[in-house]
């Protein structure tokens, strides 16, 4: 599993460490500049097109292909009066910060707990956490409907002992509350691969000097890491603002709306579509995320003077917790686990097994096989599962290609186009999914050499690339980094073309990892769901979107056997990933 | 060598004679009774079309047994895209801009929506031999027709209140709401009409034939009504005991939840029932125009009309047996009755002032 320990955060320490070795005087040529030019070029169209279309879709007045559509604000001016917008976005940004106050700390916390001290089962520990993170969101909060709702087992059990539901799950602190918990596993992988370069010697330092644990991790370890941290929290913003299912299925009864549900009203507030409106709001989130890359890139630079701490900092003695240490620490990890993956999980498990649950309801009576049965006699559905399946393991092995392909124009490249690249690769992640998708709908129905493409599960595999993008990058970016630099200054200096260089040093060295990284973008796209939801036809039908489809028919029977088909789906990538990643670490 | 020779092609002929007398019979067969001669025509070329592209916001599994029969039977294959209400209205309107056309038949029970294609123009004419059977008011100048009759009721959860309890009429209902407060608070739910075509329908149908409309939508609000997207979603919350009672949901889906879920019963209002209407209607540019003739056909056919009853969707026609047909259902829900009719009524709030004049005051209604 190590594929991913080398995410941006670490990235930039090697990468600073890298720089100074490899500054930009390197000569230009030979550099494969052409190259990386094309392919971060190519990219460059993937991800613009569809944001361009909504960017342009913005600053009309009809839907761009209607003849009656017009250049003019009128979308802005709605948007920019209409009260309930800005309701959304208060509430999107209380939302998104309350989330990174859980999960920030808590993320840096497992960090610290796995990476710098002895804990037990760290190996299995190291994958547990990232769980949560595996789950749809729209799965996840329909798990805990079922669970910790108002009439959950859960809720029930606990209202037979106290008398009374402790919580409510339908309103914005139980929200962040949960969006916070299932954001952890975002900050973890960040912060543990800045913690897993940190040489130990000057956390030892303290101990000897009589330091408490606690001490150590706030005064010396904490400040190492904090732009990771740092960097990790504004990730974590951005995906707080661009989070759809929890806020649907948990928000939307009670009329709690954020940025994307409004989105999603505007599709059906006006009787027929109002894409200008949709495109005004999406224009409005990657505005917010410009300056969080801005961010990010400055973090990155600045990141030099915490490197320069030490480059060959490989050797990590662990600190030692002690008993009650162990137990206060497994006792957290545990506690958040149940929370966060037992509780939604027991959830799914249990609707999609019974017809009926909740007050007065014995689950026992109303066991059943059925919900399975009927879904597949439906053709649609049962080919959901295999295209979902064909898509996460063969498109997922094709998207480690291509991001390897991407990967390697921009390994060891601090030009222009690598300026580039950073800003392309977050841009699809500020929108939301459903935006994207229909985007990406238009682009393949109105570009005429793609619309073959359309009604083949060719159009989807694209659009999934594109929304992983960001993800999938930075973890092949994290495996590139890994090679040592001598080793690829030795093969030029024997005179290795740039191309051979990497043929012959730089991937027969990643290969492991690029397994590993298979079966973490397998998952991925396992659990995609909004990005299909316009483009999915006939016979293209993919498990996330059918769910999003059924949800507005309210098949609920279906939508449990679905959401645990793709939980158990999920397990099996996960296992595998496991099995992959394993060999890396040894 | 000669003899056998002709003995073969004998035998050959013979046998593709027969052939020929089979396919012709097997054509005649497939014209249904009171269909014009010239319909076998439209079957062959149908065949030779060999697909209709469906988008739809009908849950497959809802018609899987419509689409099983229509394929058995004719060999034509059924491309069913279940893209939800404005999914369908979208991909119709975007791939015809595209010129792309890709959807034969849309069928779907955002009356607006459907509507809205007809007037601006996506729909062909197409005069089914079936609309005899249709009761007037389900066929809109041949290009658009109601293939159900789904009544709008309320379902509550059955621990909490008792059938007898239940109001009798609309009216009723208000007064119900008012004087139960403090057992119904936040234990209410109905259709969100912001973000559900059904829910906008619904509520805005009962606006139009109800001057009571508002007092009910402020009875909701004094309650502390919650609101959701889809009938299933609000079952849920109903068998689990979180709400009470949902109001103006899809009847047609509560009477076949009932015979399976546990604390669920179905209601309807003796006085006042409306129901809306999936419509079919055949695009103007569609691939498969034979082939979307034939299936719109085949649905709106006494077989079909069958089928979709069996599968919970009421029958528009009165001659079908199986499960509920408009007769039937009307005795069902206490006589009440009051189908919404395929026309241009459908589309008064599509005009967007009044669209958000409707909105505003439901919100203000809900207290929200």
């Amino acid at each position: 599993m190590s594929t991913h320990t080398q995410a941006p955060a670490a990235l930039v320490l090697a990468k600073a460490a890298a720089e100074k070795k490899y500054p930009a005087r390197m000569p230009r040529h030979g550099n494969a500049s052409l190259y990386r030019r094309v392919v971060i070029g190519l990219l460059t169209i993937a991800v613009l097109a569809p944001v361009g279309l909504i960017v342009y879709q913005s600053f009309l007045t009809a839907a761009f292909f209607s003849p009656r559509a017009q250049f003019g604000l009128d979308a802005y001016k709605y948007v920019f009066t209409d009260r309930n917008f800005y309701k959304a976005l208060g509430t999107t940004a209380i939302f998104s910060f309350g989330m990174v106050a859980i999960a920030v700390p808590l993320g840096g916390l497992l960090a610290f707990l796995i990476t710098r001290t002895d804990i037990r089962g760290r190996r299995l520990l190291e994958i547990l956490v990232l769980v949560p993170m595996f789950i749809s969101s729209i799965v996840l909060a329909f798990g805990y409907t079922v669970s910790v709702g108002p009439t959950g087992f859960v809720s029930l059990f606990v209202r037979g002992i106290l008398g009374f539901v402790p919580w409510n799950i339908y309103s914005l602190p139980g929200m962040i509350l949960i969006a916070g918990l299932s954001h952890v596993p975002h900050v973890y992988l960040y912060v543990s691969s800045a913690m897993r370069n940190l040489p130990s010697d000057l956390e030892e330092a303290a101990r000897t000097t009589g330091a408490s644990i606690w001490q150590v991790s706030r005064d010396v370890t904490l400040p190492m890491v904090l732009p990771a941290l740092i960097f990790a929290a504004a990730l974590n913003i951005l995906l707080g603002f661009e989070t759809f299912g929890i806020p649907l299925v948990l928000g939307d009864p009670n009329g709690i709306m954020v940025l994307t549900t409004y989105i999603y009203k505007l599709t059906t507030l006006f009787g027929t579509p109002t894409y200008q409106l949709m495109a005004v709001v999406a224009v409005v989130l990657i505005l917010i995320t410009l300056p969080l890359v801005w961010m990010q890139r400055k973090l990155l630079r600045n990141a030099r003077k915490y490197a320069a701490m030490g480059g060959k900092g490989a050797r990590v003695a662990t600190l030692k917790l002690g008993g009650s240490g162990q137990a206060i620490a497994l006792s957290i990890i545990g506690f958040w686990l149940f929370v966060s993956v037992a509780l939604p999980i027991g959830g799914i498990a249990v609707r999609a097994f019974v017809d009926a649950w909740g007050e007065g309801v014995n689950l026992l009576d109303h066991l059943t096989f059925a919900n399975f049965d009927r879904m597949l006699e439906v053709p649609s559905l049962v080919r959901g599962i295999v295209n979902t399946v064909l898509l996460s393991v063969v498109g997922g092995a094709v998207a480690v290609g291509i991001y390897l392909i991407v990967g390697l124009a921009g390994h060891r490249n601090w030009g222009l186009s690598n300026t580039v690249l950073d800003y392309i690769v977050l841009l699809p992640r500020a929108l939301p999914g459903l935006v994207i998708g229909l985007a990406f709908f238009w682009v393949f129905l109105f570009v005429p050499l793609l619309t073959p493409l359309r009604p083949t599960l060719v159009s989807l595999f694209i659009a999934y690339v594109v929304v992983g993008l960001s993800y999938g990058l930075r973890l092949l970016q994290g495996t590139l980094i890994q090679v040592a630099p001598e080793l690829e200054e030795s093969a030029r200096t024997t005179g290795a073309t740039i191309g051979r260089t990497w043929k012959d040093v730089v991937i027969p060295i990643v290969r492991p990892g690029l397994a590993g990284a298979w079966a973490l973008i397998m998952i991925i796209f396992l659990r995609e769901y909004a990005t299909g939801v316009y483009l999915m036809g006939a016979g293209t039908e993919v498990i996330g979107s059918l769910m999003v489809s059924l949800l507005q028919t309210g098949a609920m029977n279906t939508i449990a056997a679905l959401s645990l088909i793709s939980i158990v789906l999920t397990g099996a990538g996960l296992a595998l990933a496991l099995r992959l990643g394993a060999k890396i670490h040894d | 060598m000669n003899y056998t020779i002709s003995a073969r092609s004998a035998v050959f002929a013979v046998g593709t004679a027969l052939m020929t007398a089979f396919a012709a019979a097997a054509f005649a067969q497939d014209v249904p009774a009171g269909y014009p001669a010239g319909y076998a025509d439209v079957i062959a070329a149908a065949k030779e079309e060999g697909t209709v592209s469906v988008y739809t916001s009908t849950d497959a599994a809802q018609s899987q047994k419509l689409q099983d029969a229509f394929t058995k039977k004719y060999g034509i294959k059924i491309a069913y895209n279940d893209l939800g209400t404005n999914g369908a209205y979208n991909q119709v309107i975007s791939e015809a801009a595209a010129g792309q056309t890709t959807a034969d038949v849309v069928w779907s029970s955002a009356m607006d929506l459907q509507m809205t294609l007809v007037q601006e123009g996506y729909a062909a004419e197409y005069a089914s031999p079936e609309t005899g059977h249709l009761p007037a008011w389900a066929n809109y100048k041949n290009m658009l027709f109601g293939t159900t009759v789904e009544p709008v009721g309320v379902i509550y959860n059955t621990k909490a209140l008792s059938e007898d309890k239940l109001p009798k009429t609309y009216a009723d209902m208000i007064a119900f709401l008012k004087d139960n407060k403090a057992e119904l608070q936040g234990k209410v739910a109905t259709f969100d009409p912001e973000k559900s075509g059904s829910g906008f329908l619904h509520h805005s149908n009962d606006a139009r034939n109800r001057s009571d409309f508002w007092d009910l939508a402020k009875a909701m609000g004094e309650d502390g009504a919650k609101i959701y997207s889809s009938s299933g979603g609000m079952k849920e919350t109903v068998v689990s005991g979180e709400n009470v009672i949902a109001i103006n949901i899809i009847g047609s889906y509560a009477l076949d939840w009932v015979k399976e879920s546990p604390n669920l019963g179905v209601h309807f209002a003796s006085d006042y029932t409306p129901a809306f209407s999936r419509l079919a209607l055949i695009t103007r540019d569609a691939p498969h125009p034979n082939a979307a003739k034939l299936f719109v056909d085949f649905m709106l056919s006494a077989e079909g009309q069958s089928l979709l009853a069996e599968g919970g969707l009421p029958s528009v026609r009165d001659d079908v047996t199986a499960g509920l047909n408009i007769k039937t259902l009307n005795e069902r829900v206490g006589g009440g009755l009051k189908p919404i009719a395929v026309d241009e009524g459908v589309l008064e709030y599509m005009e967007p002032t009044k669209r958000v004049q409707f909105l505003n005051d439901w919100k203000a209604a809900l207290g929200r």
